[in-house]
């Protein structure tokens, strides 16, 4: 056990394993993520990706060990792991369909305790102006793209420090993608916030990301700066689709 | 004590197999021949009157249990409703015996079409209502049978809040049967030390016309379950299992899923009726009170005391519904119990209790529970469809079973009906 | 005439206690999709410790807010100790713990204050509010009303004023991203369930104020089918769809069977669970109800 440095990543996972009741899914993975980057997790149907973030969330049952900024997170419910500074938008974007865009927006503070929270949600309301026109519509009539900005305003108004972003491209139209993954680089650039995320959309994420990793049957296969990614032939043929 | 190794299939398995069964109605009968002779029995202060209308009523409710085995147990359709056609059964029984003179058991010739029928009718909605919602509504439909046999308009049928009495026509053992009874429980009393439970001298003739309905609950209630158990193993029984199991799944892989759900309705409210028809033999009386709501979850207690999806979960069942509430009626003092504790409804207060407890730790029921302590003992091998004895069998009669202990005793699991799997259907 | 109008006021009377029970159904119903069919029995407990209270020289109010305090910490144990260890998408296990705690409370009342009627304290001013010709439009009614819509307006105020509720609204819509955003999911249903009970000892207790009615163990064994139809008739999770469903219950309870010869007093229960079933049938979602209620 090494001392605690300045150098020690944010999130750090060890050993990893994870699985739903008997099926295994996770296979002992290890992978960080330092302050501030943007990391990205890449991988076919199946692998785990979406497993390694529920795992992170303390969703599932989980082995291994993850330490987020020096504190183990393995073995604590959601709602803790949410409390330390970790938001986690979900596949399929997990907003509260019965609930108005402005209480999905007022639940994403749930855990702040400070007076700043109307303050952020008009900020939000003016990046996304849309989302301030259907304050009072349920989020279940939004459409998809309006719900992913929902999604992304809801999980940053809890003032997380590192954001799991689970799929965000999926079911979106291209051009909503590309607007979306912008966001996030200037999120990560701008507000400081750093990242994991987990993509099929190879080509987007890595244009984002400092460093990836590529997840084959529940075990990191491939890892590397994202520059070394984009150019290794293997990822290239498998997920780039050049 | 070694565990036993039965390979599945053999000889020993078949003997295995019914000896449980046979033991069961050996008991049952010497039982019935110490209840009808002997007025009570003293544990403490308290007696027990060991009426065999307590035993009867079980055999009837485990009638009923049976159907909701068939329904919320093999189907998955979580009906609660079951005391509407015991109800029902009940006073067409009455009706016909006292307004028509028909003899008892003939009147199952119109029960149990008529309960098959309005059990399809009722099974009805269930096609579109599901889960909960069809919990809500088959309780409030036994919530409501009381007030229908209570309308005016067909009091006369009825009889009104008073019930149907049959008392006039009363079932009489003919005099083979009596005789036969007599020289059984000669025999039995000429028994060293345990005769004496068997009373002595003949039997009176109330006596005797008791054994008599006695033995006729017992051969309808077998016929019932050997019914079930068929059904259970046949086609429209895997059918009912598959949907229990996956409903969609049962659906793409072609299963009738309005055909087999209202025949499953229809079965558990033949049955229902079947258990109703018991009951008024028994009580001579069909009263609306007897057939709320509380009937209907208490018969829902015996469905999961007992154990959910298994047939003699339904004997376990009827015994435990009926025998608590009595027992605990029947005892006036224990050591450190207030007595106010024992005068009142203590039985339905320890059935719910033990519903709620047993969901906890014996969710499988008695049954299941006897089952894994029997596992101990007795196991049963399954055989591979190409009839060669498995290496486990052999490894495990061989030798010291260590390992093939371990491995074994998940496929004793297997027999919970829950799993499905042929090797649930153990059951018979 | 005169008759017509005070049975409308009876009937809404009776419909206000099925419109409390029939909200904390809903309310249990919003946050765990599952039907606590002990909500009645419950309710009657809670009846009879008022009365107890009662008994012992507390004065009526207080005997009822101390009951339904009661109310809400027992059904917070339960909720803990019962309902929380089960998976939450498994109704069977969970429909039969609630039918265990049915039997069990009916019978545990049986055996505290046995099945003998009693008169519960009048909760309201006794006597008519208005007197139509030889009729009288009852205190009683008019209280009972303005009483039950009252308390179903602070919970409106509860659950879209406060963090609680807020708690409570979200994690009613989605169990999974509630936890995500932070909420304890398991003290929040806890909440639900404590509001529930103590709204359903309310209802009860006006209930069995009524000065024609009086309280026993099995008073509820009735009124929680007429509360489950009004629930299922307003739409299983809206509340104010319990609210109306309960009065629009209680009136043709009241109405038909009073003038429609053919159908006999008892029927009313008949008529309510044909309501039930006709709108589980066509209607799932009932007059208010999302429709995605009918998740299965």
């Amino acid at each position: 056990m090494s001392e605690p440095t300045l150098n020690e990543p944010m999130l750090n996972v060890t050993n990893l394993t994870a699985g739903y009741g008997p099926v295994s899914v996770l296979r002992g993975i290890d992978f960080y993520v330092n302050k501030g980057e943007v990391v990205v997790i890449l991988g076919a149907n199946g692998a785990g990706k979406t497993t390694t973030l529920r795992a992170l969330s303390g969703m599932i049952d989980t082995g291994g060990s993850v330490t987020f900024e020096g504190e183990e997170l393995v073995g604590q419910a959601p709602p803790n792991i949410v409390r330390k500074g970790i938001a986690h938008i979900p596949q399929g974007r997990g907003t509260f369909p019965e609930l108005s865009v402005h209480d999905n927006l007022e639940v994403g503070a749930y855990t702040r305790k400070d007076n700043e929270v109307d303050a952020d949600i008009e900020k939000w309301y003016e990046v996304y102006p849309v989302l301030k026109n259907r304050r009072n519509q349920l989020a279940g009539s939004l459409s998809g793209g309006e719900q992913q900005m929902l999604a992304v305003a809801r999980a940053l108004m809890g003032r997380p420090r590192l954001l799991l972003l689970d799929e965000p491209s999926l079911g979106l139209a291209p051009f909503l993608v590309q607007d979306l993954f912008e966001r996030f680089g200037r999120l990560n650039t701008e507000d400081g916030t750093t990242l994991l995320v987990v993509e099929q959309n190879a080509q987007l994420a890595l244009g984002i990301a400092h460093r990836g990793y590529v997840l084959e049957a529940g075990q990191i296969a491939i890892k590397g700066t994202a520059d070394e990614l984009m150019h290794d032939d293997a990822i290239r043929r498998a997920y780039l689709g050049v | 004590m070694a565990t036993k190794y039965i390979l599945a299939g053999t000889q020993q398995h078949r003997i295995w197999k019914y000896a449980t069964w046979g033991l069961f109605i050996v008991v049952v009968m010497l039982v019935a021949f110490a209840y009808v002779d002997t007025g009570t029995i003293d544990i403490g202060d308290n007696s027990y009157n060991l009426s065999m209308i307590r035993i009867a009523k079980a055999v009837s409710f485990g009638v009923a249990i049976l159907g909701l085995q068939c329904v919320v147990g093999f189907t998955g359709q979580v009906a609660l409703g079951q005391s509407f056609f015991v109800g029902t059964g009940a006073y067409i029984t009455a009706w016909l015996v006292a307004d028509h003179q028909w003899p008892y058991l003939l009147t199952l010739v119109v029960v149990v079409p008529a309960c098959f029928l309005i059990g399809m009718l009722l099974g009805l909605p269930a096609l579109r209502i599901k889960g909960l919602y069809l919990a809500l509504v088959t309780l409030g439909m036994a919530a409501v049978f009381p007030s229908i046999v209570k309308l005016d308009a067909i009091s006369d049928q009825t009889g009104g809040s008073g019930g149907k009495s049959t008392a006039e026509s009363k079932l009489v053992s003919p005099e083979w049967a009596t005789s036969i009874f007599d020289g059984i429980a000669g025999v039995l009393q000429a028994v060293p030390l345990v005769g004496q439970y068997f009373g002595d001298g003949d039997l009176s003739e109330r006596e005797a016309d008791r054994m008599w309905k006695f033995v006729l609950f017992i051969i309808v209630a077998a016929i019932c379950f050997w019914i079930v158990n068929n059904l259970v193993k046949s086609r429209p029984g895997r059918a009912m299992r598959a949907i229990r199991d996956n409903e969609t799944g049962a659906a793409v892989s072609g299963v009738d899923l309005a055909m087999t759900k209202t025949l499953a309705f229809g079965v558990a409210s033949a049955l229902g009726g079947v258990a109703g028809t018991i009951y008024v033999m028994e009580v001579g009386i069909a009263s609306p009170d007897d057939f709320t709501q509380l009937l209907a979850i208490n018969l829902i207690v015996g469905l999961v005391v007992g154990g959910v999806g298994t047939l003699s979960g339904a004997v376990v069942g009827g015994l435990v519904v009926v025998l608590i509430p009595d027992w605990a009626a029947s005892t006036e003092s224990v050591a450190g119990v207030p007595e106010r504790w024992l005068q009142g409804p203590t039985g339905s207060f320890l059935l719910g209790v033990m519903l709620i407890f047993l969901t906890f730790v014996m969710p499988g029921g008695i049954v299941a529970g006897f089952r894994k302590l029997r596992a101990r003992y007795v196991q049963v091998v399954p055989r591979p469809p190409d009839g060669s004895v498995p290496a486990a069998f052999a490894a495990a009669t061989a030798g010291p079973a260590t390992d093939g202990e371990a491995m074994l005793s998940n496929e004793s699991d297997d027999e919970l009906v829950h799993t499905g799997s042929d090797s649930g259907s153990n059951d018979e | 005439m005169d008759l017509f109008i005070q049975r409308v006021f009876d009937g809404l009377a009776n419909g206000s206690a099925y419109a409390l029970i029939a909200v904390a159904l809903v309310l249990i119903f919003k946050a765990t999709t599952l039907i606590n069919f002990a909500q009645g029995e419950m309710a009657m407990l809670g009846a009879f410790v008022a009365l107890q209270l009662w008994y012992w020289g507390v004065p009526v109010w207080i005997a009822v807010i101390l009951a339904m305090l009661f109310s809400a910490v027992l059904a917070a144990g339960i909720e803990r100790t019962l309902i929380r260890p089960f998976d939450p998408k498994d109704h069977l296990p969970l429909v039969i713990i609630t039918l265990g705690l049915f039997l069990a409370i009916n019978a545990f009342a049986g055996i505290v204050w046995r099945f003998d009627p009693r008169q519960f304290p009048e909760m309201f001013p006794g006597g008519n509010a208005l007197d139509i010709g030889s009729r009288g439009l009852s205190w009683f009614a008019v209280f009972t009303i303005i009483l039950t819509v009252g308390v179903i307006l602070l919970l409106q105020l509860l659950l879209n004023k406060t963090k609680i509720g807020l708690a409570f609204r979200a994690v009613s819509s989605n169990l999974e991203s509630s936890e995500l955003v932070g909420i304890k999911v398991g003290s929040t249903l806890q909440f639900g369930w404590a509001l529930a009970a103590a709204v359903g000892t309310l209802g009860a207790c006006v209930y069995v104020a009524n000065p024609l009615l009086s309280l026993e163990p099995s008073v509820m064994l009735r009124v929680l089918i007429f509360a489950a139809s009004a629930a299922a008739l307003g739409g299983l999770d809206s509340i104010w769809g319990a609210l109306v469903g309960g009065l629009a219950i209680g009136f043709v309870q009241s109405l038909l069977v009073q003038y429609i010869d053919f159908i006999p007093s008892e029927m009313s229960l008949a008529a309510a669970v044909v309501v039930l079933l006709i709108v589980l049938l066509f209607k799932p979602a009932g007059l208010f109800g999302t429709a995605s209620v009918e998740r299965v």
